[in-house]
C-alpha cells in the first residue's frame, strides 16, 4: 500500500513538473508528426501503398518518440542530483521506479494521442480499438524497460548512445506482436494468433523482471 | 624456455581436439547427398551456438549471482563468458551466412531464428559497451548484470524461433533422429571439442579479467609532492 502511494506521488511529481513547464510533450507531438512528414517523404506514400506502410510508420515513430521520453526520465533528476536525495528517504527504490516509469509511459500515451489521430489522418487508416489497445499494451512494456535503462544510463558517460544501444533490441517484441495486431487491423495481411495476449504476457515479464532489478539500478 | 602453464596447455589441447573435429568433420563424416560439402559447414555452425547459448547461460549465472552476494569472481565470470559467447556468435552467425549462400540463394533473410540471432549480438555487444562506459566496480557489474538477465530472453526465443514461428531455417534435427550415425558421431565430436575451446577461452578470458582487477587494486597514487630536482619542480 505504501509503495503505491510513493509511486504514485513520484508521478504526480514528475507530471506536475512536465504541466508546469510544457517541455517534452509538445516536443514529442512535434517529433511524432514530423516522422510522418519524413516517412511520406521516404516511401512515397499514396492511396495505394498506405494501409501497407502505415503500420511500420507508426512503430517507427512511437519507438524513437519512446526513446526520447524516457531519455528525459531521469534528466532532470540527474541535473539536481535530486535522485539521491529520493533514495534517502525510507520509499522503496522499486517504488520510487515505478513512479517514474509510470510518469513517462503517461507521457508517451499524451504523444499517442498525437500520434495516432495523425496517421489516421495522413495514412487514410481505421483507428480501431485493437490498434489502439496493441499500441498501449505496448506502452506499458516499452515505458519498464525504457526506465530501467534510462535510469542506468543516466549514470554513465556517453548516456545517449548507449540508451538505443540497449533500449531497442528489447523492445523487438512489443514492436514484433504490436506490429503484427496493428497490421493485421489495418487490413493487412500477416501473422494470426492472438497478438493482444502475447502483448500483455510480455508486459507481465517485463514488469515483473523490472520490479525484481530496479533496486540494484538506481540504488548503486 | 619454460614449461607451460596450465592456461597453455589447455589451449593446445583444445586446438588439437579443434584438428580432431576437422578430421571427422571433413575425413569421416559423409558427404551430403542433397546439399553436397557445404554441408558439412553444420557440424561447427550448430556447435558454435551451443558454446554460445552455454556462455550466455553462465553471464546470467554470473550476473544474479553478483547482484545476490555481490562476489566479484561471479562478475568476472560473467565477463569473461559474455565476450566470448559473443565471439562464438558471430562465428555462428557468418558459418551461417556462408551456408545460406549456396542453398538459400542469399546470405541474409529476415527468418526468425536468424533475426533473434543477430538481436542476440546486439544485445551482448551492448552489455559489453556500458561494461565500458559505467564506472568500473561496483557500478559496471550491478548495470551489465541487469543487462545480462534482460538479455538472456532472447536466448530461448533464438532457439525456439524454429518452432514458434514458420521459418527458413531448419528445425532441430540432432534430437530428431534426422541424421545419419557417421554425421551425429561427428557432430557429437564437434560438439564436445566446441564446448572445450568454448571453457578454455572462458578461463582465459576470466584469468586476464582477474589479473586486470588485481592490477587496478594495487595502483598507488601518485605522491602529491614529486621528489624534488632542481629543474624539475613545477
Amino acid at each position: 500500500m505504501r509503495s503505491i502511494a510513493v509511486a504514485l506521488a513520484v508521478a504526480r511529481k514528475d507530471l506536475t513538473s512536465e504541466w508546469r513547464t510544457r517541455e517534452l510533450v509538445p516536443a514529442l507531438a512535434q517529433f511524432v508528426v514530423l516522422a510522418l512528414v519524413i516517412a511520406n517523404f521516404g516511401f512515397q506514400i499514396d492511396a495505394r501503398n498506405a494501409p501497407a506502410i502505415a503500420p511500420g510508420v507508426l512503430w517507427m515513430a512511437l519507438v524513437f518518440a519512446g526513446l526520447v521520453a524516457f531519455g528525459r526520465a531521469f534528466a532532470a533528476e540527474r541535473e539536481q542530483s535530486s535522485l539521491e536525495a529520493m533514495l534517502m528517504t525510507p520509499a522503496s527504490p522499486a517504488a520510487i521506479f515505478a513512479g517514474k516509469a509510470l510518469a513517462a509511459g503517461l507521457l508517451l500515451v499524451l504523444c499517442e494521442a498525437v500520434l495516432l489521430p495523425a496517421l489516421a489522418l495522413f495514412f487514410s487508416v481505421p483507428l480501431s480499438f485493437e490498434v489502439v489497445s496493441a499500441v498501449l499494451l505496448a506502452t506499458v512494456g516499452m515505458a519498464v524497460l525504457g526506465c530501467l535503462f534510462a535510469a542506468m544510463v543516466a549514470r554513465v558517460r556517453a548516456r545517449e548512445l548507449l540508451l538505443p544501444l540497449l533500449t531497442l533490441p528489447l523492445w523487438i517484441p512489443f514492436i514484433v506482436f504490436g506490429g503484427q495486431a496493428v497490421q493485421v487491423a489495418m487490413g493487412g495481411s500477416g501473422g494470426t494468433g492472438n497478438a493482444l495476449g502475447l502483448l500483455i504476457d510480455l508486459d507481465i515479464l517485463f514488469v515483473v523482471l523490472t520490479s525484481l532489478t530496479a533496486r540494484f539500478v538506481l540504488d548503486d | 624456455m619454460t614449461s607451460p602453464n596450465r592456461y597453455e596447455k589447455g589451449a593446445i589441447a583444445a586446438v588439437a581436439l579443434m584438428l580432431v573435429a576437422a578430421g571427422f568433420i571433413f575425413l569421416y563424416a559423409p558427404t551430403d547427398a542433397l546439399q553436397g560439402p557445404v554441408q558439412r559447414i553444420f557440424y561447427l555452425h550448430v556447435s558454435t551456438a551451443i558454446a554460445a547459448y552455454g556462455c550466455f547461460a553462465l553471464v546470467l549465472i554470473g550476473g544474479i549471482a553478483y547482484l545476490w552476494k555481490e562476489n566479484a569472481a561471479a562478475d568476472r565470470l560473467a565477463r569473461a563468458a559474455a565476450l566470448v559467447g559473443l565471439v562464438f556468435t558471430t562465428v555462428t552467425l557468418v558459418m551461417g551466412m556462408i551456408w545460406a549462400k549456396p542453398i538459400w540463394g542469399t546470405y541474409w533473410t529476415w527468418d526468425a531464428r536468424l533475426t533473434s540471432t543477430l538481436v542476440l549480438w546486439i544485445i551482448y555487444a551492448g552489455y559489453l559497451m556500458i561494461r565500458r562506459l559505467a564506472d568500473p566496480g561496483r557500478q559496471a557489474a550491478r548495470f551489465a548484470a541487469v543487462v545480462g538477465i534482460f538479455g538472456f530472453i532472447d536466448v530461448p526465443v533464438v532457439h525456439f524461433s524454429v518452432t514458434w514461428w514458420r521459418t527458413q531455417h531448419p528445425g532441430p534435427i540432432v534430437i530428431n533422429d534426422a541424421l545419419p550415425p557417421q554425421m551425429l558421431i561427428a557432430f557429437f565430436v564437434t560438439m564436445a571439442c566446441t564446448l572445450f575451446l568454448a571453457a578454455v577461452m572462458v578461463a582465459i578470458r576470466y584469468r586476464i579479467e582477474l589479473l586486470t582487477d588485481q592490477a587496478a587494486e594495487k595502483v598507488v597514487p601518485a605522491p602529491i609532492v614529486a621528489p624534488t630536482k632542481a629543474g624539475s619542480a613545477r
